[in-house]
């Protein structure tokens, strides 16, 4: 299990740079769900950053959360591979047309494709099932970390609460 | 005609499964010796594991195994083809070893060309030429109970004859897994066509086809949990997004916990430090997820804690189970002695 350790310890060493980084390029205060917005976006960034880029999820997140930010320098920053090759297809892709699949497996596989990010460029079922399972893998100890996190939140804001 | 195909496609057999094995011995080896040599270099990990990860990154099956050790090891050059069973899955590599098949495939998985070292497995590998003696030793119990288990599925004429040869070979071929560097190519893997079957090309490589996605599910039943019970692969399909979907909701409603409870983005990167202290403390004393009876425990800056005692309740939820909890503060306590720059 020790590698699964590590991942997480990339992770959140990850996460915590590009919080920092968001943290520093926003203005205060922010309300609620920006600030949800914000944890999300770094810790999805930190999560394909600690992926190396080595795989279609990965750069897919990139680029779609550099999409969704106004902050692109920050996206650059953590991750400067073949991003915007990969945002252009995504989006050729999506004008492509809807997906409309009839049998079960084929219309499952579609749906698994919109989950994954990158997944609709993935043509071949056997590499798309490789990459669902390197992104559980990652999802799994992000979510982890952000458990064990919120956790660690919860008993320090008791206790600065009851120091009050 | 069938006998004749048979016995003929059982020699090319023997030798693929013996090589087979000799992969998997190999396989096992680096893998104890990568985990020896990734536990020992702490402070270097993170290179170590981004080069280690870059070799590997487009092959993806280690991640698929359940105690996630091998996922760093084996280099792309081992294919699709390649599905190791170590320990617990054992009896899926017999399967694999009874049917598999090969038509010219372009990752090349024979055996041979798996014995030897791939050029970016040269690093990691060189590290460890001194550890291949005692591993060889446990390899060969392993291989033997293989072999054991072989030997009854498979037909009693050719199991003997594999067996000899196996252990025949494995000796020898211990020796060539030393300090090679290079991966020489072979195209073809020889086939035993099962009875009934058809052996031409097509649906050969149709069969090869099916099985890589097989095995593929098979690994998906490893690391989703839940997918025992389903057969099929819509079904499995049904389980992976399913999981996915939940893991995705969990990340957006614990984003969602973190904002409300942070009301600055900090992530309270500098209590963090205190909290490692706090939970490693209590990770020593504890066995159970607990979260500590708050008014007990006077906090000091510095982050040495007082603990007089230490009540299992559990005052906020948390679903972790124990064991997982703990490896998960002490991967946070590990992560912030190292020392992050912000």
């Amino acid at each position: 299990m020790s590698s699964y350790n590590m991942v997480k310890q990339e992770f959140i060493k990850k996460w915590i740079t590009t919080l920092h980084i968001l943290d520093c390029s926003v203005e205060h205060p922010l309300n609620v769900t920006e600030r949800k917005n914000a944890i999300k976006l770094s810790s999805d960034i930190a999560m394909a950053a600690a992926r190396s880029s080595s795989t279609v999820w990965s750069r897919a997140l990139i680029s779609r959360s550099g999409n969704k930010t106004a902050n692109k320098p920050m996206a650059r920053r953590v991750l400067k591979k073949a991003r915007n090759r990969m945002k252009n297809r995504c989006l050729t892709l999506r004008r492509n047309g809807n997906f409309t699949a009839k049998s079960g497996v084929r219309r499952r596989t579609e749906l698994l494709k919109r989950l994954v990010p990158g997944g609709e460029l993935i043509e071949n079922k056997d590499y798309l099932i490789r990459e669902t399972l390197d992104y559980i893998v990652y999802l799994r100890a992000q979510v982890d970390v952000m458990r064990t996190v919120a956790a660690v939140d919860s008993v320090t804001g008791n206790l600065t609460n009851d120091n009050n | 005609m069938l006998e004749g195909l048979v016995s003929q496609e059982s020699l090319s057999l023997n030798s693929m499964d013996m090589s087979v094995l000799e992969r998997l011995k190999w396989v096992q080896q680096q893998q104890q010796q990568l985990q020896q040599v990734v536990s020992q270099s702490s402070n270097n990990s993170p290179e170590l594991l981004h080069q280690i990860l870059q070799f590997h990154g487009s092959n993806n099956d280690e991640l698929l195994q359940g105690s996630f050790s091998q996922f760093q090891m084996i280099g792309s050059g081992f294919g699709p083809n390649y599905n190791m069973g170590y320990g617990p899955q054992h009896e899926a590599m017999d399967g694999c070893i009874s049917r598999t098949s090969s038509c010219q495939m372009e990752p090349v998985d024979t055996m041979e060309v798996l014995l030897k070292n791939g050029t970016k497995e040269d690093r990691p590998i060189s590290l460890k030429n001194k550890r291949k003696q005692e591993v060889k030793t446990r390899e060969e119990e392993n291989t033997e109970k293989k072999i054991k288990v072989e030997a009854d599925t498979e037909s009693s004429m050719k199991g003997k004859s594999n067996m000899r040869n196996r252990e025949a070979s494995s000796e020898t071929s211990k020796e060539t897994l030393k300090g090679v560097s290079e991966i020489p190519k072979l195209d073809y893997i020889h086939v035993r066509a099962r009875r009934g079957q058809a052996t031409d090309r097509h649906s050969l490589a149709e069969r090869a086809r099916r099985e890589k996605i097989s095995k593929k599910m098979k690994y998906l039943q490893d690391i989703v949990p839940g997918c025992n019970k389903v057969t099929g692969k819509a079904g499995m399909l049904d389980e992976i997004i399913n999981y996915v979907q939940c893991l995705q909701r969990q990340v957006e409603f614990l984003s969602m916990k973190l904002a409300v409870l942070n009301p600055d983005l900090e992530l309270a990167v500098e209590d963090v430090s205190v909290k490692q202290a706090y939970f490693t403390n209590v990770v020593g004393s504890s066995k159970h997820s607990i979260m500590v009876d708050v008014p007990l425990f006077p906090l000091d800056h510095q982050g040495s804690l007082d603990l007089s005692a230490i009540n299992p309740n559990q005052t906020t939820s948390i679903e972790a189970p124990s064991a997982s909890w703990e490896s998960q503060s002490q991967s946070l306590y590990n992560t912030s002695s190292l020392g992050f720059q912000y």
